[in-house]
């Protein structure tokens, strides 16, 4: 090893001159943009060096800037490559540390002559702590992510960066810090509260780091630990003057003797009145001054880094948008505004983001058309697209799709103009993805599923890990039921009418009661065939696929939920340090609170809280943990109201499908779910009873609906108004204490029926249920007092005036169900224009 | 429900009895309908018998017929329909030449053979009829000839097994009349009452519409609410950062840079350092705050380096400060042993960088057990004294919140009274207390 080092460094020594020459030039190039000549040194550089990966990398890099992102798939594997390759050599290299650790000296002297080694190699072979394959790559995969992100792919962007985050300490800072941004950009993008709390205390630190150690530097030849101290001690011999044994005080009981050397006693002295001098040195170094972050970008020859100032702000305030603290946010927004000066489009948008999540929704329309700048083509993609977010909100559908719509003609506009000239900037990011899941939500919300559905699609090549996006993809199957869209019924699911089909006139008239086909048996065959892939435009509406989106969305809430539900301890203790182990990647940032942390609970000196105590830097960033914590608890309710819209959905659709076990199971599943909302309780109830009905276990499915019996016939509420309060949003208004109490109005007249069902429908329903169930059973009386209830609530149900009839035709008053017939309103006649001439 | 071309075939068949033997027609039947359609129809049929109002004798001699002959190529017991047959012919009420006719199908009466039955048009049948020639069986024996082997049927579901037929006669005649009275059937040629009907148009009208399921009690099953708009489902866009692609520097870089630090680092463990040598391991370290991760340290050597080389350490560890690897450096450094060097280290941290709370007061605390735990007077006063002084220098820097600590250093003050810098800093507890 030794030789094969000393020979290359020997023979090599001038040609690495000229490649460091050529790639110093290279750069040069690069940094004035000049790419075709650039291009042309790296190539050069290429023939001394004709595999080595960073050279590769920077080929790739000005390609792709030469001919304007063209083809960012073979970009990314260009780099994915590059990438591979510095890991290989690292782990090679690797592997050569245990052989070099005990050729240390030699290796150290042939290292230091030879400038062009392979740097892991040198620095590897020496400490566990740094160098491997990380850190010989982490360009790389920083400018993978930017490529993910550019594309919006925000969660792979997201599973490259982290790793690199996790050991960013070695990382020089100017590149650190731009992994920092980006990851920021990408975690708050992606909703991860936490990590992005922690970046940002990060990047604080990091910048007041900086700053303190140019201070101290400049501050140090005054100071009073001159090396003079040192020259002392060093330069009185080593004498053994005292034998002084010190009982080691907690790990190690055995007494161990030190010698003292002479020089002890003039270094206790020192210091003895170094600490006893009060408060001299205490000149603890002002936090602060970021011109360091932008001195080092120089030295990394990236462009400085304008304002990290108003960027952290504005990040924060996107972090205290995402956990909710509006309060917050528009505290720190003013401190934006105050920076920033003139009109910074970003800032007016967050403000605008800010006032449209506070619902004072005409100040969020005014900033937005502040901001623009709208004939940057690249923000009015934004700018159309939020104004259809506020009138969604406001529940101008209408009004919310024209900006939608417009919002995706203009990013297309955008995607026929890069592909017809290939400029340099790099390219705006599509945000045409993004609109579609908002155009989704739109067409949902006007009762057009076939549509939103067909947004959902394209949305979900980005948003796939989303149980959201699969959730209102089964809505959209459902509506698609409920309106009779779907393929296999040619009807709507639920008729709101009876119909009689009346054969015959005169004497021989009779009367045929509405074909209702049994429910079970409604099972869509289409969709059976196959499952319409995400990639399919147009996707195929049924049940089963509403199935499989809900199994999908249950799947992925499982996995998430994994994250949130992590903790649940009561104490301030245990919320730090849910807050801590909620990402490894946050752990790293603050590793020494945490470890210290830890090692304080061990050894139980620390009193619970203590944490929240630490001096300094503590009251700034206070307020995003607490935020965090809170949103946090937020997720965590959100999870559980979607984990339950998710069940009740798919015991629906199993029942739909004829599926009463798995109905059952379903439902029972969401009656298990904690904190389960008494809407969602009643639904349960009545598809598990259903489904036991079905399978012929009348005595559990009446236990199911009897738990609503309060005493004799008597039903309760299944639920209160209140309870619905799911279904209702905010008034819209310009209110201050909104955080505190909103006012509700009810959306249903809005929202095309998000929830028809009210308390006392809900009433009527188990009336006529349980109506059923006795009917059923045999008990004919029972059942006839409970349909009468049913009819008192619901007069017009379809399905109680059926009970009805069925009840008066069991007992052969055939005339009584005529007459109810005749009197009920819901009911089409349908006549019966068959005509046939035969004998008589 | 039957498609409307198919009961009219089917009506048409059931009408064609007066002039066509069985055998044909139930031919025909089989010509016409596909086999899959075999049983609906037959449903319909069944449904049409039991009303016996609606069909014409001959009519129902012929739904008789096909209901037997559909499945005739089957054991009886096995004909979906084996039981309405059997009913039927042992129904008391209804007309004898329909009951021989069925017993004649099943097999179990009469002398001619079934085949020269079915040669015979319906209304043939009817008028040959000769009542002598019949026996009628009890049904109990009808039953057990041709029903045994019929499990009593498991209905799948109770909704269906309850259902009762859906068909309500609702006859329109004017009020007071009777309903069953010939006035209101039609008659050729003759203009049509109110309240006439055609009993053909209904039973084909019938025959469309039944359904084979019949009506039963309905259950009601509300659609579930669509989860309403989540607070940030809407996706809200704003101008994104520019993240620009970065060339890598490392290019062919220098990479020698750290091996003099390694180099000196790994001396420095070994004994004190020349200043000079110092100077430049401090130089390297402050003009790159990253070589710090190539200088080769690790936890385990940290005592070594505070030890003979307390400045470097320092520098050191100020560099590593938001490493993931400080914590191990900070616990390696309270667990030593405690020395002049280690607390001038702590000492110096103190000042440079926030150390974590915890770290400082574990650090207290095994200053404070060193001081107890040495049996040499004179070196335990030293080391008191020293304690004191860096105590009261980290409350009167608030570096530590002497709150946390206050009965632990309390104690210690006491221990020591005797000690000058112990009651100077009991009393500076007693003024912040």
């Amino acid at each position: 090893m030794d030789s094969r080092e000393s020979s290359s460094s020997s023979s090599s020594l001038p040609e690495e001159d000229a490649s460091l020459s050529l790639a110093k030039q290279a750069s040069l190039l690069f940094h004035s943009a000049n790419f075709a000549d650039c291009l042309t040194v790296l190539r050069q550089l290429l023939l001394t060096k004709p595999s080595d990966p960073k050279v590769l990398h920077n080929i790739a890099i000005v390609e792709n800037l030469q001919d304007g992102f063209s083809n960012p798939k073979k970009f990314l594997e260009v780099l994915n490559d590059v990438k591979k390759q510095s890991e290989k050599f690292a782990t090679a290299s690797g592997d050569n540390v245990v052989g070099a650790n005990n050729l240390e000296s030699d290796v150290v002297a042939v290292s230091s002559g030879n400038p062009c080694l392979i740097p892991q190699f040198s620095a590897a072979h020496s400490s566990s702590i740094v160098l491997n394959a990380e850190f010989a790559s982490h360009v790389a995969s920083y400018n993978i992510a930017v490529t993910w992100f550019n594309l919006s792919e925000y969660s792979k962007s997201f599973s490259i960066l982290e790793p690199v985050y996790q050991k960013i300490a070695p990382i020089s800072e100017g590149i650190a810090l731009r992994i920092c941004l980006l990851l920021l950009d990408v975690a708050l993008l992606s909703h991860h509260a936490s990590r992005s709390a922690g970046i940002i205390e990060y990047i604080e630190k990091i910048s007041s780091v900086r700053s303190m150690i140019s201070q101290s530097e400049s501050s140090s030849s005054s100071q009073q630990h001159p090396p003079n101290l040192v020259t002392k001690a060093s330069s009185v011999p080593s004498t053994p003057i005292s034998d002084i044994s010190i009982a080691d005080s907690a790990t190690n009981a055995s007494e161990i003797s030190l010698s003292r050397s002479l020089s002890e006693e003039a270094e206790y002295e020192n210091l003895f009145s170094t600490l006893d001098m009060s408060g001299q040195n205490l000149s603890r170094p002002v936090h602060h001054s970021l011109n360091d972050i932008s001195r080092t970008q120089i030295d990394d020859s990236i462009p400085i880094i304008v304002d990290l100032r108003l960027k952290l702000h504005l990040y924060k305030v996107r972090l205290l948008l995402l956990t909710r603290n509006l309060k917050a946010a528009k505290r720190e927004v003013k401190l934006a505004m105050n920076i920033a000066r003139g009109n910074n489009s970003m800032v007016l948008f967050l403000k605008s983001q800010l006032e449209y999540a506070r619902g004072n929704h005409p100040k969020a329309i005014k900033l937005l058309m502040a901001s623009s700048n709208r004939t940057e083509i690249g923000t009015s993609v934004m700018f159309y697209n939020n104004l259809g977010c506020i009138h969604y909100r406001l529940g101008k559908h209408q009004t919310s799709a024209i900006y939608f719509s417009k919002a995706l003609s203009t990013s297309s506009v955008i995607r026929k103009e890069k592909t017809q000239n290939h400029t340099h900037t790099s390219f705006a990011a599509d945000k045409s993805l993004l609109v579609a899941y908002n155009c989704g939500m739109q067409y949902l919300a006007c009762g057009k599923p076939i549509l939103a559905a067909r947004f959902f699609y394209k949305a979900s090549l980005i948003f796939y890990n989303r149980p959201l996006l699969w959730l209102r993809i089964a809505e959209c199957c459902l509506m698609a039921l409920e309106k009779g869209l779907l393929d296999s019924t040619g009807a709507a699911s639920t008729s709101s009418e009876i119909k009689v089909h009346v054969v015959g006139k005169g004497k021989w008239r009779n009367l045929v009661i509405g074909e209702e086909v049994p429910k079970n048996s409604r099972a869509d065959l289409i969709g059976q065939s196959d499952s319409s892939l995400v990639n399919d435009r147009q996707p195929k509406l049924s049940m089963t696929l509403a199935r499989q989106c809900l199994l999908n969305a249950l799947q992925l809430l499982n996995s998430s939920e994994s994250v949130h539900m992590s903790s649940g301890l009561p104490s301030d203790l245990a919320i730090e340090d849910e807050t801590y182990s909620k990402s490894t990647n946050y752990k790293s940032v603050s590793g020494g609170d945490t470890q210290a942390h830890n090692l304080a609970v061990a050894s139980g000196q620390v009193a619970n809280g203590e944490l929240k105590e630490q001096k300094s830097t503590s009251t700034p960033n206070s307020t995003l943990r607490d935020s965090i914590s809170d949103y946090e608890d937020i997720c965590r309710k959100e999870i559980q109201i979607i984990r339950q819209s998710i069940l009740v959905d798919l015991a629906y659709v199993e029942l739909e499908l004829g599926n009463p076990l798995k109905a059952l199971s379903t439902a029972r599943s969401l009656l298990n779910v904690a904190e389960c909302s008494r809407v969602y309780i009643f639904l349960g109830n009545l598809y598990a009873a259903e489904a036991l009905c079905l399978l012929n276990r009348l005595k559990e499915a009446a236990e199911h609906l009897l738990i609503y019996l309060s005493s004799g016939h008597n039903i309760e509420l299944p639920f209160t108004q209140e309870d619905c309060g799911l279904w209702q949003v905010e008034k819209i208004g310009d209110c201050e204490e909104f955080n505190g109490g909103s006012v509700a109005t009810n959306i249903a007249s809005d929202e095309g029926q998000v929830f028809a069902l009210n308390p006392e429908e809900a009433r009527g329903t188990l009336y006529s249920n349980l109506a059923t169930m006795s009917a059923v059973q045999g008990d004919r009386e029972q059942a006839d007092k409970f349909v009468r209830q049913a009819l008192s609530i619901l007069p017009n149900s379809p399905e109680a005036n059926l009970t009805a009839v069925y009840l008066d035709l069991m007992l052969g008053k055939s005339r009584e169900a005529i007459s109810r017939l005749k009197n009920c309103s819901h009911i089409t006649f349908l006549p019966g224009s068959f005509a046939v001439t035969g004998p008589s | 429900m039957i498609s409307r071309d198919d009961s009219k075939t089917l009506y048409s068949l059931l009408n064609s009895g007066d002039l066509r033997p069985f055998d044909q027609i139930s031919g025909d039947f089989f010509s016409s309908f596909p086999a899959s359609l075999h049983f609906r129809l037959c449903s319909s049929l069944a449904i049409l018998l039991e009303d016996k109002s609606v069909l014409r004798s001959s009519q129902r001699l012929v739904a008789y017929a096909i209901l037997y002959q559909a499945y005739s190529s089957q054991r009886p017991s096995s004909n979906p329909f084996i039981s309405l047959l059997v009913d039927a012919a042992s129904d008391n009420d209804a007309e004898k030449f329909e009951r021989a006719f069925i017993l004649q199908l099943l097999g179990s009466s009469g002398s001619t053979s079934i085949k020269e039955v079915l040669k015979q048009t319906a209304s043939d049948y009817i008028k040959c009829f000769d009542i002598a020639s019949h026996a009628f069986p009890p049904r109990e024996q009808l039953q057990q000839q041709f029903c045994e082997k019929i499990n009593p049927e498991q209905d799948h579901c109770l909704f269906k097994s309850i259902s009762v037929k859906n068909v309500v006669p609702d006859p329109d005649v004017p009020r007071g009349c009777d309903v069953n009275s010939s006035e209101f059937d039609l008659q050729p040629g003759v203009q049509p009452k109110i309240g006439a009907g055609d009993r053909n148009e209904t039973a084909a009208g019938l025959l469309e519409n039944f359904s084979f399921q019949g009506l039963g009690p309905q259950w009601i099953r509300p659609r579930p609410p669509r989860l309403p708009v989540q607070y940030d489902e809407l996706v809200w866009l704003n101008p994104d950062n520019h993240h620009e692609l970065l060339w890598d520097n490392g290019m062919c870089a220098d990479t020698s840079k750290g091996a003099v630090v390694r180099d000196l680092i790994a001396k420095a463990l070994k004994g004190p350092l020349a200043p000079t040598q110092q100077e430049r391991v401090l130089f390297e370290l402050v003009s790159d705050p990253k070589i710090v991760y190539h200088s080769g340290l690790t936890p385990k050597k940290l005592p070594e380096l505070v030890e003979n080389n307390p400045l470097i350490a320092v520098e050191v560890l100020t560099k590593m400060i938001h490493s993931t690897e400080i914590s191990e450096y900070f616990t390696v450094l309270v667990n030593m042993d405690m020395s002049l060097h280690s607390m001038e280290v702590v000492n110096r941290l103190t000042t440079a960088v926030d150390l974590p709370t915890e770290f400082v007061h574990m650090y207290i605390t095994n200053c404070i057990s060193s001081c107890e735990n040495i049996k040499d007077k004179y070196m335990q006063n030293r080391l008191v004294r020293l304690v004191c002084v860096f105590l009261q220098s980290l409350i009167r820097n608030k570096i530590i919140n002497v709150h946390d600590l206050f009965i632990e250093v309390q104690a210690f003050c006491i221990e020591f009274s005797r000690i000058r810098e112990a009651a100077g800093l009991f009393r500076l507890l007693k003024s912040l207390e």
